[in-house]
């Protein structure tokens, strides 16, 4: 089942082509992932999807509902929940509070928010952590709460927007994992990778961005062979190597 | 997945109840202060400082929780002071009447100064509701007749006490004055906690600290700041109304001046915004200097208690910028688990 499908989506911002005419197709239950260098048109691309801002063309198709144009509450409501390349936890505030905020995206009553929360940071294995201040949280710590608040609003849509920047390999691998297993409860995941070894492990599916283009879409391997994406991630003299 | 087990939660309450052990005594005190308070200008200064701890309560639902810093809210003091008396000395309606549809009226104000406002950001949104306030204030200043109703410019109007008693909101002691207060704080006060701990809440204190984020997981900002907009203006607009019967005199300059937005925002960053213990607790150290700098400096320095106040808060904002609620909770908690062992944590 198509879960999500972009059809010739394009964000201009004044003259610069951010996106130009993207199409992709996410079944449910698959992990795609979308690479590319920096300044590609990555996080845009996701921006549009999450309802930031809307396409300036294109369409973009949520269970087969158009969504471009949404805000990105009524997104959340609708299924899709993002993360942030930089995290943004409401640092004043635990653990817990981060989370019950997500969880409160499926219910009014604060217990059942809690207990929501409370099994969600289970399930990332953080309930240890439920009674820290968002402030004083490591790296890594951070980008699984911006993981587990995601997940309390009960997806069925996830991006992940570089959840694994900036982890020490063991915690890369852990992610990994964590993703997998989500997956295995069937999430589905559009996720946005600069570490290659992970994106390759984790995605059935990789999309590649170029200034804006797609310019490569396949499994990890061919992607990895392909002499478009090798030229672009290392420059044109790798390409007739 | 196998259903794990529940594991006990770390207990998220039981500080919260440590906090509140003490407050049915303090209530108690509360009430039984006019019994030991027998002097009128006491009781006065008394009833004022439970008026601001009230207004800065109010005013701590938009102020505090949602993250913004609105400065206008002597409008709606002004509203609910002006509907009511208009309504009582034209029409001979009971002020606790004209006090709900003055709240009404200021909730629909405040409703719409929030739908263009809250989009605006720190330091625009304060300025767009100064200019707001001001606006109304300069404009009632020059209307003498409103349609039907008689406003009076910058004369104001005057409550003849004909009519004492209950009904009309008119007493001849301080004590009913007193009591009608502290009902109404301790009422907004409930309201406070019950919105920290609801959905609105949550999503007020989200989306005023990470706009974007509490976006992301389903929270309309702009439509929970409104909602704790319209509550702000409504309790706000009663303490207009009391303010009217307390001092049976009102006038632009005294129920819509911006000394009292600016005395809410000192009292609620000092106190500690966010919070519901730091209104009361700011009220409570600020209302005194102001109180005695009037009756001590008032020809010869007026304003200084706004003065005092502004050093006050930088010396705040330096060393407790999350307002003095903060270390004198930890003080009381640290006591606290003194008196009665480890209580929390283990």
């Amino acid at each position: 089942m198509r879960l999500l499908e972009l059809h010739r989506v394009s964000k201009h911002f004044g003259g610069i082509r951010a996106v130009e005419e993207f199409s992709l197709e996410v079944q449910a239950g698959e992990i795609v992932g979308l690479i590319g260098p920096n300044g590609a048109g990555k996080s845009t691309l996701f921006n549009c999807v999450a309802g930031v801002f809307p396409p300036t063309s294109g369409e973009i198709v949520f269970q087969g509902k158009r969504i471009d144009g949404r805000k990105p509450w009524e997104l959340c409501r609708l299924g899709i929940a993002r993360t942030f390349q930089i995290v943004k936890p409401f640092a004043s505030r635990t653990v817990l509070y981060n989370v019950t905020v997500g969880a409160f995206a499926a219910t009014s009553r604060l217990a059942e928010a809690e207990r929501r929360a409370l099994e969600v940071l289970r399930t990332l294995r953080m309930e240890d952590k439920a009674h820290v201040r968002a402030a004083n949280l490591t790296i890594a710590d951070r980008k699984r709460l911006e993981i587990a608040r995601a997940l309390a609003t009960r997806p069925r849509l996830l991006l992940l927007d570089e959840v694994m920047a900036g982890l020490r390999p063991t915690e890369v691998d852990e992610m990994v994992a964590v993703i997998r297993r989500l997956r295995e409860s069937g999430i589905t995941f559009f996720v946005i990778e600069h570490i290659m070894r992970a994106v390759m492990a984790l995605s059935d599916r990789i999309a590649v961005l170029h200034f804006g283009h797609k310019i490569a879409e396949g499994a990890p391997a061919e992607v990895a062979r392909d002499e478009r994406v090798i030229k672009a991630y290392l420059g044109e003299d790798y390409g007739a190597a | 997945m196998n259903a794990s087990p529940a594991t006990p939660s770390p207990a998220p309450g039981r500080s919260g109840l440590l906090q509140r052990a003490p407050l049915p005594l303090l209530l108690a005190l509360a009430f039984a202060l006019p019994l030991f308070v027998r002097s009128a200008t006491y009781l006065h200064i008394l009833i004022l400082l439970l008026l601001y701890a009230y207004l800065t309560t109010s005013w701590n639902l938009v102020g505090g929780f949602a993250g913004v810093l609105p400065l206008g809210h002597a409008a709606f003091v002004g509203i609910g002071a002006y509907t009511s008396t208009v309504l009582s000395l034209q029409y001979g309606l009971s002020p606790w009447i004209g006090m709900v549809i003055g709240g009404i009226l200021s909730t629909f104000v405040g409703v719409l100064i929030g739908l263009p406002t809250f989009k605006m950001r720190g330091a625009y949104f304060a300025l767009a509701t100064i200019a707001f306030a001001e606006g109304l204030r300069v404009m009632v200043e020059n209307i003498d007749q409103l349609g039907p109703f008689r406003l009076n410019g910058p004369r104001g109007l005057q409550i003849p006490p004909l009519e004492l008693g209950f009904g009309r909101f008119m007493f001849a002691e301080k004590e009913p004055y007193y009591y009608i207060i502290l009902t109404m704080l301790v009422l907004a006060v409930g309201i406070t906690w019950a919105v920290s701990r609801s959905k609105l809440g949550y999503c007020l204190a989200a989306g005023g600290e990470e706009p974007e984020a509490a976006q992301s997981l389903g929270v309309n900002v702009a439509r929970v700041k409104l909602v704790a907009m319209a509550i702000s203006s409504f309790l706000t607009s009663l303490a207009g109304t009391f303010w009217a019967q307390f001092t049976l005199y009102i006038h632009p300059k005294s129920v819509m001046s911006l000394d009292i937005s600016f005395e809410i925002a000192f009292i609620a960053l000092i106190g500690g915004r966010g919070s519901i213990a730091g209104p009361l607790l700011g009220a409570l150290l600020l209302r005194p200097v102001s109180d005695f700098s009037r009756i001590h400096f008032g020809d010869t320095l007026p304003g200084l208690h706004l003065v005092i106040f502004g050093v006050v808060l930088i010396l705040v904002m330096l060393y407790q910028p999350r307002g003095l609620q903060e270390p004198l909770t930890r003080f009381y908690r640290r006591g606290m688990r003194r008196l009665f062992g480890a209580v929390e944590g283990g």
